[in-house]
């Protein structure tokens, strides 16, 4: 398949919004079904369009006001059918999509199966510049509405969709890709209201959504305050008053600011507090597996890291750098050292495979450096890794990582950490082609599958195959795996792909990532999903 | 200020118009500095120079005894800092991030185990590399036009004052952020660059208005009548009495370069690793503050000290030079 999936580049510990459904277990306590909670955050990049959201700040919210197709578990990740009553195929290229009854925007409308039409032929149109527009481009006539190669567009609307009626409609790919529907819980595939395109200014200032929350008032920079929608048709209805998320622009004043009973949840804790955070919080402190992988990426449209032997640099590279002790002091423990380049919540049969990457992972000073001098030296001696220095700790993990480095190959100066003032600007350079050397690359997971580890990322011109890496072999084992209607069989093709990313140190994996949360006294049943985003619904109050 | 600090004549201030106020005010506050020794008596005999009537003062002044020798125990680890710190600054261990003071590592480690009594000595040589050489590119910059706008004084007298303007209105750390996130290169040079940019206007200022008023008085205009050049009134006549508020002013501001440096650095975008600076290493520990409070308190203690020297350095400077402020 040439379709690529996005993911969202995790900013740093905080994770993408699907977070996920689970339905009442009725448990009772002195909890205040009407009581609001305070959360920290960060401003959207866009505005909430949903297909137009792929990062991680905007994506929280757009999970709490709309609900699509599928959901993915908050517990495991499994896509489960939230508006989906049934989605048939025969094929794995034709499917039949059928609605559940019931459902309607929090303005009254249905909705209905021109409700999903409809928005993902808004989120296609290559008029409306819509930042995930790829995610509809192995629907039939995508290459019409949205021409890749600079052409114009010759049709508004995808061919590949039909509504059959009010609840049903039906969708045809352009090839076969049996995990389609499991892929339908992303927030690209939300349903549209009227009112988003009849009046489209009023609806981004104040969305309208069919999910348990409303946005209730926005300020940028400051605020946003959402509240229980008490209409809400679905299963998960939420089980506080609402939310307000403030806007922090450093974890590390969120999190004193929930020490001071100012904020009632963090969902990022510093590197630097987690030596406290048991001693601070307590229980009231989470640290969960997360479908998230910290790399480091590299240039291949630049040619000192694209030439003959550079594979052994990277490697070299990979076996200097001591994950063990980094994630043991850095981030104590809170990550886990990698070893392949998937993520340990796909499991065994989703196709996590411990050891994957053998010695290229282990920290073997002697033979890294080595490998370096046999790969042709650094290129110019030295090697930088460039980093947004805004978010998370990765200032602190970037510099240890360069020291474990210096400290392998006897050179104090051989790598230089280069930050990069904020994440968005970051990802400006990245994809202008700017990086001469190694840069920060951390996956986060769009849906729990071995997929979305690989071919998003490697496959060639895939739409975050950043580092431009190509490779025929692994992109004919990823065409084959996608078009594969056994799963396991998929899985197998999958890490085969995976085997070739190994043997090329396309990306240098580092560790998997943790989510991790705490919150304040007034909170109970907190717990974050697999994508690592608190189950806000789930938060009661008291 | 120029004004109120420049005192245009003290040979002249000394013998003959000086009688009245300096005389009583030095009686009042420092009688010490009257004492009945070879040079005391008889000044109105042999006018002694602004300078050596300043230093006389200094050599006096505890203030500027202490703030000097710090400034000097600074400069000479600046220069030789491996004199006291033989290891590498760049020389970190992660196992033991965030220790405690231990034997050979007086001062702890910081959170990515680098020895923090070897980063802090090495400091040093940033902060006064920077310190001084932004002092003397300002200084040289500032004064020099500075002085040929208030020596010639008309249209490019308004040009220049304008531009002071301009540039004494823009915010020096949100003028940082601009300009220096924009730069990527590791060494000083940006950093004195940004320091020099926005701090000549000062000068320039406090240069002009110690011209203007060196210019007008009687000395000058005869020089001229008797056919003076330009360059030989500038030089000979004008600029030996304009310099001295130029000297304190730089001398001060020495201090607070210091601090901006530091203060670029802890934001970001001033040195960058692997340079070796206080800010870096302030901005670096001040998340782990909790747990290794030691990696945050010796940059910070060096480098107010430091800043301290300077200042008090400045001050004892402004009064030796300018008695009439005591």
């Amino acid at each position: 398949m040439r379709g690529a999936m996005h993911a969202r580049w995790a900013a740093c510990a905080v994770a993408v919004a699907l977070a996920a459904t689970a339905c009442g277990s009725g448990d009772s306590g002195s909890s205040d079904a009407g009581a609001v909670l305070s959360a920290s955050w960060g401003d959207p990049q866009k505005p909430l369009e949903p297909a137009n959201t792929n990062e991680v700040q905007g994506g929280k919210v757009l999970d709490m006001i709309f609900r699509g197709l599928k959901r993915y578990d908050p517990e495991t990740g499994e896509a489960k059918d939230m508006l989906a009553e049934k989605i048939e195929t025969s094929d794995s290229q034709t499917f039949t999509i059928t609605i559940k009854d019931g459902w309607t925007f929090s303005d009254g409308e249905k909705v209905t199966a021109r409700s999903f039409v409809d928005a993902w032929n808004y989120g296609a149109s290559l008029k409306n510049h819509q930042r995930n527009s790829y995610f509809f481009r192995y629907i039939e006539g995508y290459d019409k509405v949205h021409p890749e190669d600079g052409g114009k567009q010759s049709a508004d609307t995808l061919s590949g969709l039909e509504v059959v009626d009010d609840r049903t409609f039906t969708v045809e790919l352009t090839q076969k890709f049996s995990s389609f529907p499991d892929t339908l819980g992303y927030n690209a595939f939300a349903p549209l209201p009227r009112a988003f395109f009849d009046d489209h200014d009023a609806w981004v200032k104040k969305p309208i959504g069919n999910g348990p929350y409303l946005v209730d008032s926005y300020t940028r920079g400051s605020q946003m305050d959402l509240r229980t929608w008490a209409d809400y048709p679905g299963p998960d209805t939420a089980r506080n008053g609402g939310v307000d998320l403030k806007v922090y622009t450093d974890n590390n004043t969120a999190y004193t600011d929930l020490m001071a009973g100012n904020l009632d949840l963090v969902d990022d804790v510093p590197a630097a507090q987690l030596k406290n955070v048991r001693n601070d919080l307590g229980d009231r402190y989470l640290n969960s597996p997360a479908g998230i992988l910290q790399t480091l990426a590299f240039p291949y449209y630049d040619d000192a890291w694209n030439k003959p032997g550079a594979e052994k640099v990277r490697k070299g590279l990979s076996m200097a750098i001591d994950r063990k002790q980094i994630t043991d002091t850095i981030f104590h423990k809170t990550r886990t050292p990698a070893t392949d380049w998937t993520s340990p919540v796909l499991g065994e049969d989703g196709g996590f495979r411990d050891g994957l990457c053998g010695e290229s992972c282990a920290y073997k000073p002697d033979k890294a450096k080595k490998l370096i001098e046999e790969g042709g030296g650094l290129p110019g001696g030295r090697v930088t890794i460039t980093f947004n220095a805004d978010t998370g700790s990765h200032r602190e993990w970037v510099n240890a990582v360069c020291n474990s480095i210096n400290n392998a190959l006897d050179d104090e100066r051989a790598c230089t950490a280069n930050p990069v003032g904020t994440f968005a600007d970051f990802r400006n350079r990245i994809t202008g082609h700017k990086m001469s050397g190694p840069f920060r690359a951390g996956w986060q997971m769009d849906y729990p599958l071995i997929q979305n580890f690989l071919q998003p990322l490697y496959y060639t011109n895939a739409s975050s195959n950043d580092g431009k890496w190509s490779d025929k072999e692994f992109d004919g084992l990823v065409d084959r795996a996608n078009q594969e209607t056994d799963t396991a069989k998929a899985v197998a093709l999958f890490q085969q792909a995976q085997e070739v990313v190994r043997d090329h140190m396309a990306a240098i994996p580092l560790w998997y990532q943790n989510g991790s949360a705490g919150w304040s006294e007034r909170l109970s049943a907190v717990k974050l999903n697999p994508f690592s985003v608190p189950v806000y619904e789930q938060i009661k109050v008291s | 200020m120029s004004d109120r600090h420049y005192e245009p004549e003290p040979a002249l201030a000394a013998t003959a118009v000086g009688g009245t106020v300096d005389l009583g005010v030095e009686e009042a506050e420092t009688p010490k500095k009257r004492p009945a020794g070879p040079d005391g008596p008889a000044p109105q005999d042999r006018p002694r120079s602004l300078w050596s009537d300043a230093w006389r003062d200094l050599r006096r002044n505890p203030v500027f005894i202490v703030s000097g020798l710090v400034i000097l125990f600074l400069v000479l680890i600046a220069l030789w800092p491996s004199a006291i710190a033989s290891r590498s600054p760049l020389d970190c261990d992660l196992s033991k991030a965030q220790e405690g003071s231990q034997a050979g590592h007086p001062f702890g480690f910081d959170g990515q185990g680098c020895d923090v009594y070897t980063r802090t000595v090495h400091g040093a040589r940033t902060s006064v590399a920077v310190g001084v050489l932004a002092t003397l590119g300002v200084a040289v910059l500032g004064s020099v036009l500075g002085a040929l706008a208030g020596f010639f004084g008309g249209i490019w007298d308004s040009i220049l004052s304008r531009i002071t303007d301009v540039f004494f209105a823009i915010p020096v750390v949100l003028g940082g952020l601009v300009l220096l996130s924009v730069i990527t290169s590791d060494t000083v040079w940006p950093v004195i660059g940004f320091i020099v940019l926005l701090g000549w206007p000062q000068l320039s200022r406090i240069a002009r208005g110690a011209v203007i008023t060196a210019k007008q008085h009687d000395y000058v205009q005869a020089a001229r009548a008797l056919g003076a050049s330009n360059s030989r009134l500038m030089l000979r006549h004008i600029a030996p009495n304009a310099v001295a508020p130029v000297i304190v002013v730089a001398t001060i501001s020495l201090g607070t370069y210091i601090a901006l440096e530091a203060t670029l650095s802890y934001l970001g975008v001033g040195l960058k690793p692997p340079s070796v600076s206080w800010g870096i290493d302030i901005s670096a520990a001040s998340p782990y503050v909790r747990n290794a409070p030691h990696a945050l308190l010796w940059p910070s203690g060096a480098l107010a000290i430091t800043v301290l020297a300077f200042i008090m350095l400045g001050d004892a400077v402004r009064d030796a030079l300018d008695p009439k402020l005591r």
